[in-house]
């Protein structure tokens, strides 16, 4: 369950994360994360065994075996992604049309934004989740759900967009481009 | 043209602006941090920026012989014992146009030897030169005056061989810089106090990663959590994996910025790598730089590369 605390160890605990992948990864880059994330945390490997204990790197290659086994088996990964309510890789999502986004040299947003790329956002600008909860009265919950792409966890697009636009306000980005940005990749439903 | 997200992110800018300051470091000695800058800074020349490398290598200057040229009779030394009076009197020419080189001093950046007001003065100076970017060859060590000068530039490059030692020292250099940073901007004694005791492993907090101390200062103070976390954020070492023989080599980099985000926190990036290469061996041999003397080898070309891809503020991606 990803918490407020933001980024490091363990923070992020979704099957995805352990690989270092997001959500609606292909197949291969299933099979590709899954290789690297061995040899990150293979025993004496250069880059890990002066950060982390050896019982440490065991703890992470049985993780990222356990995640391994459930992403690359398409049945268990269907069970899993709907339980965590994230849509599966094959779902389509439409690319997104953009209704003439650049105007007078305004500084603009990407015209795809991803929840982890809210996040990041969000994060160097030194907002807390907590603090948007508070102020816009959003739940906790949603607010991790957006960042989390879980699609299927969030309520109807008219409320989405919503939230997004209070977000957006205060990380102070552009409330209507956010909007636009993160829900075009739901397609024809916003 | 929309911009992607990582230009609304603080010095994640690419390197275009004028007057930037690149640093190398790295911890370890005799990793290949003079040759890296040397051919880096040629390669900027090369691409028509106006570039001054300064030699801050306190084991031993020689970034002179790297380009070669012989030891200038004008060195920071005179800078910094204010024989001369400007900065721009202890630049010399090289034989690259557009390329000029600032000669260390053995024991530059020690702490014993340069004091706070001399840094400050060479600081403020190194930033009013009248040029495009400022290369620093830090040198090896993590002594505060050469984690300070690798915190204040734009592009901090952090050079590693495949090597247990050099990437040990890596991460050591990458955490003192951080927490050096962090307890700069603590707003309070009591959370530099924090990232004191963080900085020793065995400390009573059971703090071990940057992530760790900012969830802790976060415990106690929300703000001062957000402030070392914003600080956090915009601290963004990029890599450079030196003398590659294989593309399990070439991997180590990945795996670096992999650990750095998972198990540190920290948003590194991986800029290039370069091979080992035996035209580098015979042109340093000759004393000159491969840059002009093997320039079809594969260093070369992985410098020009990795150049352009620094000027652009790209990096390597993870490939999965």
């Amino acid at each position: 369950m990803a918490t407020d605390t933001g980024f490091g160890s363990g923070m992020r605990e979704d099957l995805y994360a352990v690989l270092g992948l997001e959500p609606r990864a292909s197949g291969e880059q299933v099979e590709r994360a899954y290789r690297f994330s061995l040899e990150l945390y293979g025993e004496g490997a250069l880059a890990t065994y002066s950060l982390l204990e050896p019982a440490e790197a065991e703890t992470q290659r049985l993780r990222v075996r356990e995640a391994y086994e459930v992403l690359s088996d398409e049945q268990k990964r269907r069970v899993y992604d709907e339980a965590q309510g994230f849509l599966p890789p094959d779902s389509p999502v439409l690319p997104f049309r953009a209704p003439a986004l650049t105007r007078g040299g305004e500084p603009e947003l990407p015209e795809v934004l991803t929840g982890a790329e809210l996040r990041k956002i969000r994060e160097a600008r030194g907002v807390s989740l907590r603090h948007i909860a508070s102020v816009t009265k959003i739940g906790m919950r949603f607010l991790e759900y957006i960042e989390q792409d879980r699609f299927a966890f969030l309520p109807a697009p008219v409320y989405l967009r919503g939230f997004l636009q209070e977000y957006a306000r205060l990380v102070n980005i552009d409330p209507r481009r956010t909007a636009d940005a993160y829900m075009s990749r739901l397609g024809s439903q916003s | 043209m929309a911009l992607s997200v990582s230009e609304l992110l603080p010095s994640a800018a690419p390197a275009t602006s004028r007057r930037q300051i690149w640093s190398i470091g790295g911890g370890k000695g005799g990793i290949g941090k003079s040759l890296l800058a040397a051919s880096i800074g040629w390669q900027l020349a090369r691409m028509g920026r106006r570039v001054v490398l300064v030699d801050a290598d306190l084991g031993g200057a020689n970034l002179h012989t790297c380009l070669g040229l012989p030891a200038p009779a004008c060195t920071l030394a005179d800078f910094i014992q204010r024989r001369v009076g400007s900065i721009d009197e202890v630049l010399t020419d090289t034989p690259a146009p557009g390329l000029r080189l600032i000669s260390g001093a053995a024991d530059l950046l020690s702490a014993a030897n340069i004091k706070h007001l001399q840094k400050l003065r060479l600081i403020n100076q190194v930033r009013a030169l009248d040029v495009d970017v400022v290369l620093i060859d830090l040198g090896a060590g993590t002594s505060f005056n050469i984690l300070d000068f690798f915190l204040l530039s734009d592009v901090s490059i952090l050079a590693v061989v495949p090597e247990p030692t050099s990437i040990e020292n890596g991460y050591r250099f990458i955490k003192s810089a951080l927490y050096r940073r962090l307890r700069a901007i603590a707003p309070n004694d009591s959370v530099r106090d924090l990232v004191d005791s963080a900085l020793d492993p065995k400390n009573p907090y059971g703090i071990r990663t940057p992530a760790e101390l900012i969830a802790r200062v976060a415990s106690d103070d929300a703000e001062a959590g957000r402030q070392l976390r914003r600080e956090m954020s915009s601290f963004q070492p990029r890599f450079v994996v030196n003398e590659v023989r294989d593309t399990a080599d070439v991997a180590i980099g990945h795996q670096l910025v992999a650990a750095c985000g998972r198990h540190l926190g920290l948003r590194a990036s991986y800029a290039g790598f370069v091979h080992h290469d035996d035209a580098v061996w015979r042109a340093v041999r000759r004393r000159r730089l491969f840059m002009s003397d093997a320039p079809t080898s594969r260093a070369a070309e992985e410098i020009r590369q990795l150049t352009r891809g620094l000027v652009k503020g790209e990096h390597l991606g993870h490939g999965y």
